[in-house]
C-alpha cells in the first residue's frame, strides 16, 4: 500500500515538472501591455498618425529633455539673448538664463542648451519615422498620391526643426532618414551639406504640397515656400528668396484657400479667438482642455514654452513673472512728429514708463500690444499696475509680455485644473512661427540688398499702415474689451500718446534703407523670438547688444558683466553633454562651436 | 547517582584488567541532553594533541595513552565538560547547550541549517530584540539589527525606507529581495509581531535565487503554533511620538533688517519693501494684506493711522480672492509648530497559537495606529495572520500561511520641493495662517516670495483617502519517502488592492497659482503575482560524510493594473459631493496602465560535509524571463561556498579559550534586472496626449490623434551579473560568552544594466524614443561587516547581553560606458552630484569654498572668480591656473558612510528587564539644500534662517561663514554647486530604551495569567549629530525635476526637507495566558 503511494506522488511530481516544463515556452511570453508595434503602424492610419506625432513638436514641447526654452516662440534664444527682453523673475531662479541676458558668462555646461537641441531632433526622428514607416507599408489602398503627400510634409517638418537648430546652434548635423541607431556616420563639421540637404527637404515639399488642406494647421505649398525663403535669407541668399517672397505676397493662401493679408488688427494675431487668420503662413497648434495632463512636469498641449511668461502675482496665470519686455525695446517705439521711429536716438532723453521723470512723447501704439505698462489697459485685466506685477523690478525692469497672453474673458482658451501653478498659463494661443508680415519685411530686405529702395519702403509702409489705418484697434482707456476681435469697444481715451506714419521717400534712404527696415521688424515682431537671430543674420549683434549692454550695466545688476563677443556669441555653444554622448566611443562627431 | 557508582565499578574493572598496557581504546556516545548524537563532536585526551570527533550516531573511538585520566569533549553550541577516564573503556556523555545561537536553525533560501554549519555570510537577526523597536514597518524594525544592511527609514509613518545590503550595487534598484515565508513579499506592510526569524542572505549563499539576488536577500518565517496547549499572548503598547524642536527662524523684525542689510549690500541706498516700507529702518506693518481701492491704497504694508485711511482694513471691504485682509504676526508664525503636533501611536496583537502532534496553528490579529506629527498624516492597519499545519500520517505535512491587512496610510511629499518639511521654513513668518476672516493668509499680500501656507496645504488633505487591502501567502505540503527524500511543493504570492482620491483646492492665498479652479481625482489598480515552487530534497548521512542535495523549480507571475480619472471645476468643495462625475466633463483627465512579467527556474544545490569540519556547498540556477527576449532570456547563476571548523582540528585543541572557530568563503554570481520592464527589447510606438497629438484643425480643444516612437529596443539586453566573493570568520570564545562574526567581501557587477546612453542611443540617432537599458559598465563594492555579541551572567540574578553590529562598504564606479562621467539630476538650479569612475555613486561634485573674500585687496590677490566680492565665496583654485572656472570643481563630499553600525544592550535583573539600542553612520557627508531658500534672499524670497539673518558677512562681522546677504545671486554665492551647502552627516541615535518589569509567576498563576511584564519606552530619545538640519538620517528622494537614470539613488544624502524622527515616549504591555 505504501509503495504504491510512493509511486503515485514520485509519478505526479514528474507530471507536474513535465507540464511546467513543456509550459514554459508560452510562460515566458509576456508581451509588454499598451504599446503598439512598427507591424501594426504600418498602415495608412498608422503613418498617417505618426506624422501628427511629428507636427506635435511645432510647439518644441512633448519630448524628454523639453523645457520653458524649448518652445517654438523662442523667448530664450531670441528675446531674452537680445535687447528685446529680460530673463525675469528673481536672478537666481532658473539661473541658466541668465548666460542669454549676457553672454559673457555662457558656457557648454550651460543648463538651458540642451533643451532646443533635444527635442528638435527629436522632431525631426519623428519626421524620420513616417518616411520610414511608409517604406514598410503597402501602400497600394492609398488613395493616388496620398504617399507623396505624407513625405512632402515630413520633409517640410524635417527641414523646419533642422532650420530652428541651424539658428541657434550653428553647426548642427542633418538628421535624415539614415540617420539612425544603426548609422552613425555623422558630423557636424561640413555645413554646406546641411544646407543642401534642408533646401533639397523643402524644395521636395514645394514641388509635393498642395495649396490647401481640410485642416488648417498642415504645411501648405505656400507655408513651404515661406520657409525655403526663410532658409535662403539666413544662408544669404537674398536673390533667390526675393524671388519666393515676391509670390508669396502675390498668391500666397492658407491652407484653407484664404489670401494672405495683414489683419487689420494687429492683436488679432495674437489672440487664440483669431488663430489660423489669413496673417499666418505657419504657426505651432496648441490646444487645451484636451485631455493632456496639465500637472507638475506633466505634457499638455497649451504653449507650456511661455507657461512662465505672465505677470507675477495677480492678472492672467500669475505667475511666473519671466521674459519681460527690456526698457531698451520700450524706448524703440519713441516716435518723432510725423509718427517715424527715431532710427538713431530712440535710447536718448526721457524713457518710457520710466518711474521717475517718464518719457511724455509719441509712442507707436504698437508699444501697448507688446508690453504691458504700468496704467495701460492689459487686455480685460484692468490697468496694468506697473511693478506689482514684476517679480524683481531691479533685474526684471517694469514691462510684462502680452503677445502670448489671454483675455479674462478668455478662460476657455486656457487649461484648466489647480495641480500646481501653471493650469490657466497654458493657453490655446498659436506660437506664430512666419507670420506674413514677417514675410514682406524680408521682402523688404531683399529689395534693399537689389537696391529697389522704393520697393522696401513700400513694403515697409504696408505693415506700417496697418497700424496707421485702423485706430479703432489701438488700446484705450476706460472702455470693455472685446476679446473675441481683440479691440477695445469705446474709442474716446487712447490710452497713451500714439502716433505712427508711414516712411516718405525723403525719410527712408538708401543710405538708412537697411536701417528702417531692421527697426521696422524689431518694431513688428518684437518678443516673438526673431530678434537675435535676426541681429546675427544681419551681421550686426557685436555692436548692437555691446551698446545696449552698455546703457543697461548702470540700472540691472544682472547686466554687470555682460558682454557679446562676435562670431563666438552668434551661436549658443553646442551642449558639452551632447558632445561627449556623440563622441563617446571615440569617434569625433560633434565639434564645439568655435571659441567656446 | 546509580551511573556514578556504575562508571566507578567499570572504571575498577578496567583498571584492573589493563594496568599493564601502554595505551587503552575508550569508546563511547555523545549526546545532547535532550538525548540526541551529536555528531563531529569532539574528544580529545586533556594534555595531549591528539583527539577524535564522533559518528552520525555520536559514537567514537580513541586511544589515549594509559597515563591519561581525563577526556575533553566538546561541541559547538555545547558546554565543554571534561570526563575522567581512569579505569573506564566506554562513556556516555551528555552535553549541555548553551545560550549561544550557533544551534540555531537558518533558513537559507530553499532549506534550512543549522548556523554553525553555514559556509555563506548570513546575517541572523536577534527577532526578540528587533521586535522591541515600536516599528509600523518592517524596515524600521530591521534598522541596525543585521551587519550588512544599511537601512534608512522616514520618520513618516509607513513611509518606504531605502534598504541597501551591502552598499549601492546600481544605477537601478537597490532594495533587496524579501522573502516571507517562501513568497517574495515586502517589508513595509508586515505586522513585524509575526516575525519569528530573520535572516539575511549577503554574500553568494544569495546565489540560489539567481536574478533577484544581487542585492541581498531577506529571510523571514513567520510565527508557527508550538506543541502545547493553547496560548494566547496580547502584546500593546500606547504612546506619543513629539514634535520636535523644529526650526530657528528669523522673526519678522529680525528678517525686515536683513532684507534692509541685504539692499544696501547691493548698493541700494534706501532700501524699501512692499511690506516693509522705504525708511532708513524697516516697519514692521500691522497689516500685510489689506483692501485695494484700485490706485488709491496700497493692498500691503499697511499700519494703521487712526486716520480715515484705515478704512481699507475695514472687513466689509473683504473679498476673499481680491481683497484679502491679513492682519500681520508680528511676533512671527512658527510654521513649523503650525503643522506638527505631539501624536498618538498605539499598537495592539492578540495571538493565539496552538501545537499537537497532528497540527499547529497560529493566529494574529494585529492593529496599528501610528499617527505621524504632521497633522492629518498617520498609518493604520488591521491586519490578521492565520499560520496552520497538518500532519498527515508522519510523511507528510501540508499547511498554510496567510496574511490579510487593510491600511489607510495618507502620506505626504517628503524630499522634495514644496513638501511640507520644506515649505514649512520657506513661508514667511510675519503671514499669519489666517486672515481676518479665518480664511489661509499668504505670499499673496506681496514682496513675500512665492512659498505657500503650508499649513493650508495639509490641512487641504485632511479629507483625501488612499485604502490599501493585501493579501499575502501560500499552501504548500511536504512529503517524506523513500527515507532520505523530502518533496516540497508551495503555491503563493501577493494580492494587492489599493483606491485613493485626492481633491485640488485653489490656493487663493499664495503668490502663484491663485487663480484655476478645484479638481478631484480617483484612481485605483491591483498587482497580483503568484509563485509555484517545487523542491526535491535528499538528505543522507555515510558515516562521516553528509550530504544533501536539493533540486527545484519556480515558476513566478507578474501582473498589474491601474487608472485614475480626474475632473476639474467642482461645484462644492464639500467633500460628499466628491465623486467623478459631479466635476466638469471639460479638461476631464484620465490615464492607466498595465504590466506583466515572469520568470521560469530551474536550481540544484548540494552540501557536503565531512565530520561537522570541512562544509561545501555548491548551487547553480537558471533563470530565464520574459523581459528578455528569446535570445538573451536565460541566465546561469553558479556559486559554491566552503567552510572549515578549524576549532575541531587536533592541532587547535590546545587553545582551550576558543570554542568555536570557522572560517568561511564564498564565491558567486548572482544577477540582476535591475529596472528593465518588458518594453525593453522591442520598438514601440504609443499614442499620448500631451507628446503626440496634435490640433492641426485649430479648435483649441480637440487635437487629432498622432503617434510617436516610445521605445527603442535592445534585443541583446540581458541579466546583470554581480560576482561576489566573500571571506568570514564566525568564532565563539570564552566558554561561548561571547560571539564574533566578520566578513569581508567584494562585490563587482559587471554588464551593470544602465541606460542606454552615448553614440548609438544619442537623440540624434533615436529622437524622443526611451533608450532601453543595455549591459555596460562596472562597478564595485568592497567591505567589512561584522557582528559581536557578549552573553554575561554577574552573580545569580543580573544577565546581560550585548549585541553590536558594523557595516561598512566602499562604493566604487569601475567604468561607464563612453563616459568618463554622468552628472545627477538638476534639483531647481544645479546638479549636485556626479558618478564618475574611480569614485562613489551620488559623490558631490562642485566648488570647494575655502572661505569668505574679505576685502577688495583678498579679491585682487586670489584666483580670478566670476562676481567675486567681499563677503562672497571664495574658491579653492584646484588645478592652480589662476582661474576659478568649471575646470575648478572637485568633490565635496560624499554621501556614502563609512560604516553604519548598531548596539543593543540588554539586560535583567530578577523581575526588571532594561534594553537600549543605538544606531549610528559615521562619515556620511550631507547636501543641505534647503539653504538655497534660507540662506540665499536674492533665491527666493520667504523665511531666513535666524543664523543668517545676524550673523551674515558684513566689513565689521567678518568672523563668519555666512555670506554677505546679496540681492543677486552669482557664481560666487548661490549660482553653483558648492561645499557651503555640505555638512558632516554622522550621527548616533538612541532608536530605542525601555524598563520593564515582569510579575512574579506565583502572582499570576492565580488568576489564571502565565506571563505580564509591563514596560516604558521611548525611541528616538536623543540624536547626537553635527548635522543642523531636522534629522541627519535622509531617504534618498526620486528627484521631482525627473533625471534619466533610475530614480532609487538620486537625490542620496540630500536633504530637501526631510520628514524628521522624533522622541516618542510609550507604555507597554506582554501578556500570555
Amino acid at each position: 500500500m505504501k509503495k504504491i503511494q510512493y509511486k503515485f506522488l514520485i509519478s505526479a511530481l514528474l507530471v507536474v515538472i513535465v507540464v511546467v516544463a513543456a509550459c514554459k515556452k508560452s510562460f515566458l511570453d509576456k508581451p509588454p501591455l499598451g504599446t503598439l508595434n512598427p507591424q501594426i503602424m504600418a498602415s495608412e492610419a498608422g503613418v498617417q498618425g505618426i506624422l501628427i506625432g511629428a507636427y506635435s513638436l511645432v510647439d518644441g514641447e512633448g519630448a524628454p529633455g523639453d523645457g520653458f526654452a524649448s518652445g517654438a516662440s523662442n523667448w530664450v534664444f531670441g528675446n531674452v539673448a537680445a535687447d528685446d527682453a529680460y530673463k525675469g523673475s528673481d536672478p537666481t531662479d532658473i539661473s541658466g538664463l541668465q548666460a542669454f541676458e549676457k553672454w559673457s558668462t555662457m558656457t557648454p555646461t550651460n543648463d538651458i542648451i540642451p533643451s532646443k537641441w533635444a527635442t528638435m531632433y527629436a522632431g525631426a526622428q519623428r519626421c524620420n519615422d513616417v518616411i520610414k514607416t511608409l517604406a514598410l507599408t503597402d501602400t497600394s489602398s492609398f488613395s493616388p498620391g496620398e504617399a507623396t503627400l505624407i513625405t512632402a510634409q515630413a520633409r517640410f517638418l524635417r527641414a523646419y526643426y533642422h532650420l530652428e537648430l541651424k539658428e541657434v546652434y550653428g553647426n548642427i548635423i542633418y538628421a535624415d532618414e539614415t540617420v539612425s541607431q544603426d548609422n552613425l556616420d555623422v558630423s557636424n563639421s561640413e555645413q554646406a551639406a546641411v544646407w543642401a540637404k534642408l533646401e533639397a527637404d523643402l524644395n521636395f515639399a514645394v514641388a509635393n504640397l498642395p495649396a490647401t488642406w481640410p485642416e488648417i494647421g498642415r504645411a501648405n505649398f505656400w507655408a513651404a515656400k515661406a520657409m525655403l525663403a526663410k532658409a535662403y535669407m539666413f544662408e544669404g541668399k537674398e536673390p533667390q528668396a526675393y524671388l519666393l517672397l515676391k509670390d508669396i505676397i502675390e498668391n500666397g493662401t492658407t491652407s484653407n484657400g484664404t489670401h494672405y493679408a495683414l489683419l487689420n488688427n494687429f492683436y488679432s494675431n495674437f489672440n487664440p479667438a483669431q488663430k489660423n487668420s489669413a496673417e499666418s503662413v505657419f504657426a505651432a497648434q496648441t490646444s487645451v482642455q484636451d485631455g493632456s495632463s496639465t500637472t507638475w512636469n506633466g505634457e499638455p498641449n497649451g504653449n507650456y514654452g511661455d507657461i512662465l511668461n505672465f505677470p507675477y502675482n495677480a492678472g492672467p496665470g500669475a505667475c511666473c513673472g519671466f521674459d519681460n519686455p527690456s526698457q531698451d525695446l520700450a524706448n524703440a517705439y519713441k516716435v518723432d512728429a510725423s509718427g517715424l521711429p527715431l532710427l538713431d536716438s530712440w535710447y536718448t532723453g526721457n524713457w518710457v514708463s520710466a518711474p521717475t521723470s517718464p518719457y511724455t512723447g509719441p509712442l507707436d501704439p504698437r508699444i501697448d500690444w507688446t508690453m504691458g505698462r504700468k496704467g495701460i489697459p492689459y487686455l480685460d485685466w484692468g490697468p496694468h499696475p506697473g511693478d506689482d506685477w514684476i517679480r524683481n523690478p531691479v533685474n526684471d525692469g517694469h514691462f510684462s509680455p502680452k503677445k502670448n497672453v489671454y483675455a479674462a474673458s478668455q478662460k476657455n482658451f486656457t487649461d484648466v485644473g489647480s495641480a500646481y501653478w501653471a493650469p490657466t498659463e497654458l493657453v490655446a494661443n498659436n506660437v506664430n512661427i512666419i507670420r506674413f508680415s514677417e514675410v514682406i519685411l524680408w521682402a523688404a530686405e531683399c529689395a534693399v540688398k537689389a537696391g529697389e529702395i522704393s520697393n522696401a519702403m513700400d513694403y515697409v509702409n504696408q505693415v506700417r499702415s496697418r497700424v496707421m489705418d485702423h485706430p479703432e484697434t489701438w488700446v484705450y482707456k476706460n472702455s470693455d474689451y472685446d476679446a473675441a476681435t481683440a479691440m477695445y469697444k469705446t474709442h474716446t481715451t487712447m490710452a497713451d500718446d500714439y502716433k505712427i506714419g508711414l516712411y516718405t521717400p525723403a525719410t527712408f534712404t538708401a543710405a538708412n534703407a537697411m536701417q528702417a527696415v531692421q527697426f521696422e521688424e524689431r518694431l513688428e515682431l518684437a518678443m516673438e523670438g526673431h530678434r537675435f537671430f535676426d541681429l546675427v543674420r544681419w551681421g550686426i549683434a557685436e555692436p548692437v547688444l555691446n551698446a545696449y549692454y552698455a546703457r543697461e550695466k548702470t540700472i540691472r545688476p544682472l547686466k554687470s558683466d555682460a558682454h557679446f563677443t562676435a562670431p563666438k556669441n552668434n551661436y549658443v555653444p553646442i551642449s558639452q553633454g551632447d558632445i561627449d554622448n556623440m563622441n563617446s566611443d571615440g569617434t569625433v562627431r560633434l565639434t564645439q562651436n568655435p571659441g567656446y | 547517582m546509580k551511573k556514578r557508582i556504575l562508571l566507578s565499578s567499570l572504571f575498577m574493572l578496567f583498571c584492573f584488567l589493563q594496568s599493564m598496557a601502554q595505551q587503552r581504546t575508550i569508546t563511547g556516545t555523545v549526546i545532547s541532553n535532550d538525548g540526541t548524537p551529536l555528531t563531529g563532536a569532539s574528544v580529545v585526551v586533556v594534555g595531549q594533541k591528539t583527539g577524535e570527533t564522533t559518528g552520525s550516531d555520536g559514537t567514537f573511538t580513541i586511544r589515549v595513552p594509559e597515563s591519561a585520566k581525563t577526556l575533553r569533549v566538546s561541541y559547538v553550541g555545547y558546554e565543554s565538560e571534561d570526563i575522567p577516564i581512569a579505569g573506564q573503556s566506554n562513556v556516555t556523555v551528555t552535553l549541555k547547550s548553551t545560550a549561544t545561537n550557533l544551534n540555531e536553525i537558518v533558513v537559507t533560501g530553499y532549506t534550512s541549517e543549522k548556523k554553525k554549519d553555514l559556509t555563506g555570510a548570513v546575517s541572523v537577526v536577534n527577532v526578540g530584540e528587533m521586535q522591541k523597536m515600536p516599528a509600523g514597518t518592517g524596515e524600521a524594525a530591521l534598522q541596525g539589527r543585521a551587519s550588512g544592511v544599511n537601512i534608512i527609514t522616514s520618520g513618516q509613518p509607513g513611509a518606504n525606507s531605502d534598504i541597501r545590503i551591502r552598499g549601492i550595487t546600481g544605477f537601478g534598484n537597490n532594495q533587496p529581495l524579501v522573502i516571507i515565508d517562501g513568497v517574495r513579499g515586502d517589508l513595509t506592510d508586515i505586522n513585524v509581531n509575526d516575525i519569528a526569524s530573520v535572516q539575511v542572505l549577503k554574500d553568494a549563499s544569495a546565489a540560489i535565487y539567481g536574478v533577484a539576488g544581487s542585492n541581498g536577500v531577506i529571510i523571514i518565517t513567520t510565527k508557527k503554533g508550538k506543541t502545547g496547549k493553547a496560548k494566547v499572548t496580547y502584546d500593546g503598547y500606547y504612546g506619543v511620538t513629539t514634535q520636535g524642536k523644529g526650526w530657528d527662524m528669523a522673526s519678522p523684525q529680525e528678517e525686515a533688517n536683513a532684507i534692509w542689510l541685504q539692499q544696501r549690500n547691493s548698493g541700494i541706498a534706501n532700501p524699501s519693501s512692499k511690506q516693509y516700507g522705504s525708511g532708513a529702518t524697516p516697519v514692521i506693518p500691522d497689516y500685510i494684506q489689506t483692501y485695494s481701492d484700485t490706485n488709491n491704497h496700497a493692498p500691503y504694508g499697511y499700519t494703521l493711522c487712526n486716520c480715515p485711511g484705515d478704512s481699507i482694513v475695514d472687513p466689509k471691504f473683504y473679498n476673499i480672492n481680491t481683497a484679502q485682509i491679513t492682519k500681520a504676526n508680528k511676533a512671527g508664525t512658527n510654521w513649523y509648530k503650525e503643522i506638527t503636533r505631539n501624536a498618538p501611536m498605539q499598537s495592539h496583537n492578540i495571538a493565539v497559537s496552538a501545537g499537537s502532534e497532528k497540527s499547529s496553528y497560529y493566529v494574529d490579529f494585529g492593529y496599528l495606529n501610528q499617527q505621524g506629527i504632521l497633522k492629518y498624516q498617520y498609518l493604520e492597519r488591521y491586519s490578521i495572520r492565520a499560520n496552520t499545519q497538518f500532519n498527515i500520517k508522519d510523511h507528510i505535512r501540508i499547511g498554510e500561511n496567510a496574511y490579510l491587512y487593510y491600511k489607510t496610510n495618507p502620506k505626504q511629499n517628503n524630499q522634495q520641493e514644496g513638501s511640507p518639511f520644506s515649505m514649512g521654513f520657506r513661508e514667511d513668518p510675519i503671514i499669519p495662517v489666517y486672515d481676518i476672516m479665518g480664511n489661509f493668509a499668504g505670499t499673496k499680500s506681496q514682496d513675500l516670495g512665492n512659498a505657500q501656507n503650508v499649513f493650508g496645504n495639509i490641512y487641504r488633505t485632511k479629507d483625501n483617502i488612499g485604502h490599501d487591502w493585501a493579501m499575502q501567502g501560500n499552501v504548500f505540503a511536504d512529503v517524506d519517502f523513500l527515507k532520505n527524500f523530502t518533496a516540497h511543493t508551495s503555491f503563493g504570492g501577493n494580492l494587492d488592492n489599493y483606491h485613493y482620491y485626492f481633491f485640488n483646492y485653489v490656493h487663493y492665498e499664495n503668490a502663484e497659482g491663485n487663480t484655476g479652479q478645484n479638481s478631484f481625482y480617483e484612481g485605483g489598480g491591483y498587482s497580483a503575482s503568484w509563485i509555484w515552487t517545487n523542491t526535491l530534497q535528499y538528505n543522507k548521512l555515510f558515516g562521516d560524510h553528509s550530504l544533501n542535495v536539493l533540486v527545484g523549480t519556480e515558476a513566478i507571475s507578474n501582473y498589474n493594473r491601474y487608472m485614475e480619472a480626474g475632473r476639474s471645476d467642482y461645484f462644492s468643495e464639500n467633500p460628499n459631493f466628491w465623486i467623478i462625475n459631479s466635476g466638469s466633463p471639460i479638461g476631464k483627465d484620465n490615464s492607466g496602465g498595465a504590466g506583466q512579467s515572469s520568470t521560469w527556474s530551474q536550481f540544484a544545490q548540494l552540501k557536503y560535509a565531512y565530520k561537522d569540519k570541512y562544509l561545501l556547498s555548491g548551487t547553480i540556477r537558471r533563470d530565464q524571463s520574459s523581459l528578455f527576449t528569446d535570445s538573451a532570456r536565460t541566465g546561469y547563476f553558479p556559486a559554491v561556498s566552503a567552510a572549515w571548523r578549524i576549532s575541531q582540528e587536533n592541532f587547535f585543541r590546545p587553545v582551550t579559550f576558543v570554542n568555536d572557530l570557522k572560517i568561511r568563503y564564498s564565491w558567486g554570481k548572482m544577477g540582476s534586472t535591475s529596472a528593465v520592464v518588458s518594453t525593453n527589447a522591442y520598438n514601440l510606438y504609443d499614442a499620448n496626449a500631451g507628446r503626440s497629438y496634435y490640433d492641426l484643425q485649430g479648435n483649441s480643444t480637440v487635437p487629432m490623434r498622432g503617434f510617436y516612437r516610445q521605445y527603442i529596443g535592445n534585443p541583446i539586453t540581458s541579466w546583470e551579473g554581480d560576482i561576489i566573493s566573500n571571506v568570514g570568520l564566525d568564532a565563539s570564545i570564552l566558554n561561548n560568552k561571547i560571539d564574533f562574526t566578520v566578513d569581508w567581501y567584494k562585490k563587482k557587477i559587471s554588464g551593470l544594466l544602465f541606460d542606454a546612453s552615448g553614440t548609438r542611443y544619442d537623440r540624434i540617432f533615436i529622437g524622443d524614443a526611451n533608450v532601453p537599458k543595455v549591459n555596460i559598465g562596472d562597478m564595485q563594492n568592497t567591505g567589512i561587516d561584522g557582528s559581536i555579541t557578549y552573553h554575561g551572567t554577574v552573580g545569580k540574578d543580573f544577565k546581560f547581553d550585548v549585541t553590536g553590529t558594523i557595516t561598512s562598504y566602499n562604493n566604487k564606479i569601475v567604468s561607464i560606458p563612453g563616459l568618463p562621467y554622468f552628472d545627477g539630476p538638476v534639483i531647481r538650479n544645479v546638479s549636485v552630484q556626479r558618478n564618475m569612475v574611480g569614485h562613489a555613486v551620488g559623490e558631490f561634485f562642485g566648488y570647494q569654498v575655502i572661505g569668505l573674500f574679505q576685502s577688495a585687496d583678498d579679491v585682487a590677490k586670489s584666483p580670478t572668480q566670476s562676481g567675486a566680492a567681499p563677503g562672497f565665496f571664495k574658491y579653492k583654485d584646484v588645478n592652480g591656473d589662476g582661474t576659478i572656472d568649471a575646470n575648478d570643481r572637485t568633490f565635496i563630499g560624499n554621501p556614502n558612510p563609512d560604516f553604519t553600525y548598531g548596539l543593543n544592550i540588554a539586560f535583567s535583573y530578577k523581575n526588571f528587564d532594561f534594553s537600549t539600542f543605538f544606531f549610528g553612520s559615521h562619515g556620511n557627508d550631507i547636501f543641505d539644500n534647503n539653504l538655497f531658500f534660507t540662506d540665499f534672499p536674492d533665491f527666493f524670497k520667504g523665511a531666513m534662517r535666524r543664523e543668517v539673518a545676524l550673523n551674515s558677512w558684513t566689513p565689521t562681522n567678518t568672523n563668519t561663514s555666512i555670506p554677505k546677504l546679496s540681492t543677486t545671486g552669482n557664481f560666487s554665492t548661490d549660482g553653483v554647486t558648492n561645499s557651503y551647502f555640505i555638512s558632516k552627516g554622522s550621527y548616533l541615535k538612541n532608536k530605542q530604551m525601555q524598563v520593564g518589569y515582569t510579575f512574579p509567576s506565583s502572582m499570576l498563576s492565580r488568576v489564571g495569567i502565565d506571563r505580564l511584564r509591563i514596560y516604558v519606552q521611548a525611541t528616538n530619545m536623543f540624536t547626537i549629530t553635527k548635522y543642523k538640519g531636522l534629522d541627519p538620517e535622509l531617504q534618498s528622494a526620486s528627484n521631482n525635476n525627473g533625471g534619466g537614470q533610475g530614480d532609487y539613488y538620486l537625490g542620496y544624502g540630500i536633504d530637501q526637507g526631510n520628514y524628521p524622527h522624533t522622541p516618542a515616549y510609550l507604555f507597554g504591555i506582554n501578556l500570555n495566558f
